[in-house]
């Protein structure tokens, strides 16, 4: 992970956003690796939807396009469909979560990686993602909004 | 049996921000109330962690139970800052693992997914219970 | 100190798993932060304030802070002067219950009529201290280069 990350801080919670990733919307991020990204949830989307307890990611070889569901996260509170960043295949996907799905939580831009995919485009894919500093300045807005108790 | 029989220390984090804390701390009295109520005491968390020397005297040298909502383990942590000789630990965040399905809420009143989690949570403490202390099980 | 936006007052609870007079304090923070002033507190987790969380003893530090006790044992506040900075009010339930014994109010586990009656006066009184707390100028509460 890049040594320079940026971080809002909103009441007692502290959400941090490496700036070597791109960042969806729907609260996922993205690292490009050549024709590879490399996806998971973002540190505020964890903090906001509370404890993971199932991650589950679409099988390997399942084609998606961005704004399909490419994996599925259950946390104590709510099943969060997450939405793909990205359009591609599914190449690989973290099996470290099916017994260990707080990696999530714990190392959400690291170890708590969702999974890889051979994306169809990566110029256009970058497009239509957010900077770490653009999507800071929308989690940071919802959650003023939210109130996360 | 002579003497005076302690009862195996157990703490419960009680977490006010989840609901798993809520269930957690409900599962402690489930299980010094209803399941092992001559074998199993609450001690408090903050009052052993701020060093208060009865709580301490309850925990130092002995093995503990701790009840956890969630993965930060703060009631485990306690028990072991407190001088516990083991610490067996239950977390309810496993136990939710194990019911999948249930979604509970709530943190003054949980609702039933809630109290089964908690229920179920007890049940687990209770067989720790029963590791450390069998004598008294069946006494 | 650091540049803070909204003025929000933080609101700290004992835990008191053995005593009644924990769960009264429970369900009155709660009862402030959902209900009486949702927007102009948070509450903060005791044990995970004592494990170390360093967003809740940060947010102490900051912000002022209410610590809400159930016995004159005072963990909350005790704990939030020793990691974060003194809390700006300290309730304890017993001043509030005015003589009160505590068989009167239920178990820990579960309150009983008095007993959630008491938890609405300790809310309605920790709310005062809120409105207290967010009209007073704010006031740097770290001393510089103090470490815990």
């Amino acid at each position: 992970m890049s040594a320079e990350v940026l971080q809002v801080t909103v009441d007692k919670f502290t959400f941090r956003f490496p700036v070597d990733l791109f960042y969806s919307d729907a609260g996922a991020w993205v690292r490009f690796e050549g024709p590879r990204a490399l996806i998971g949830i973002s540190d505020f989307t964890q903090q906001r939807n509370g404890d993971v307890a199932f991650a589950e990611a679409k099988e390997p070889g399942t084609p998606v396009r961005a704004g399909d569901e490419v994996a599925v996260v259950e946390t104590i509170k709510v099943n969060l469909t997450i939405p793909s960043p990205v359009s591609g295949r599914v190449v690989e996907t973290n099996g470290d979560l099916l017994n260990s799905p707080e990696l999530v939580n714990q190392d959400p831009y690291g170890k708590g990686w969702l999974a890889v995919l051979e994306v169809d485009d990566v110029e256009q894919a970058r497009k239509a993602l957010r900077t770490a500093e653009a999507y800071m300045t929308l989690a940071k807005t919802q959650a003023e909004a939210e109130v996360i108790r | 049996m002579s003497g005076e029989r302690k009862k195996v220390p157990v703490a419960a984090c009680s977490g006010i921000g989840k609901s798993l804390g809520a269930a957690a701390r409900e599962a402690a009295h489930i299980l010094t109330e209803d399941l092992r109520p001559d074998q199993a005491k609450v001690v408090a968390l903050a009052l052993l962690v701020m060093g208060d020397e009865e709580a301490g005297r309850e925990v130092a040298g002995r093995e503990a139970v701790a009840i956890d909502g969630c993965k930060l383990e703060c009631a485990a942590k306690g028990l072991a800052c407190a001088g516990a000789a083991k610490v067996r630990k239950v977390a309810v965040f496993d136990v939710v693992r194990r019911h999948r399905g249930l979604k509970p809420e709530g943190v003054c009143d949980l609702n039933e997914d809630g109290l089964t989690l908690a229920k179920a949570a007890a049940e687990e403490a209770a067989k720790a219970i029963d590791e450390i202390d069998p004598e008294g099980r069946h006494a | 100190m650091p540049d803070l936006p909204k003025k929000k007052v933080g609101l700290i609870s004992c835990s008191g798993e053995e005593l009644p007079e924990g769960t009264v304090t429970r369900r009155a923070v709660r009862k402030v932060l959902e209900t009486l002033r949702p927007d102009e507190t948070v509450t903060l987790c005791l044990p995970l304030f004592l494990a170390g969380g360093e967003g809740e003893r940060a947010f102490a530090r900051y912000y002022p802070t209410i610590a809400v006790d159930g016995c004159d044992q005072r963990c909350a506040a005790r704990a939030t002067e020793k990691y974060s900075a003194p809390p700006v009010a300290s309730i304890v339930v017993t001043e509030v219950a005015k003589g009160c014994p505590r068989e009167d109010i239920g178990t820990a586990r579960r309150l009983n009529q008095r007993g959630l009656a008491l938890a609405e006066e300790m809310a309605a009184k920790i709310a005062e201290e809120v409105d207290r707390e967010l009209k007073a100028p704010r006031r740097s509460r770290a001393k510089a280069g103090e470490k815990h």
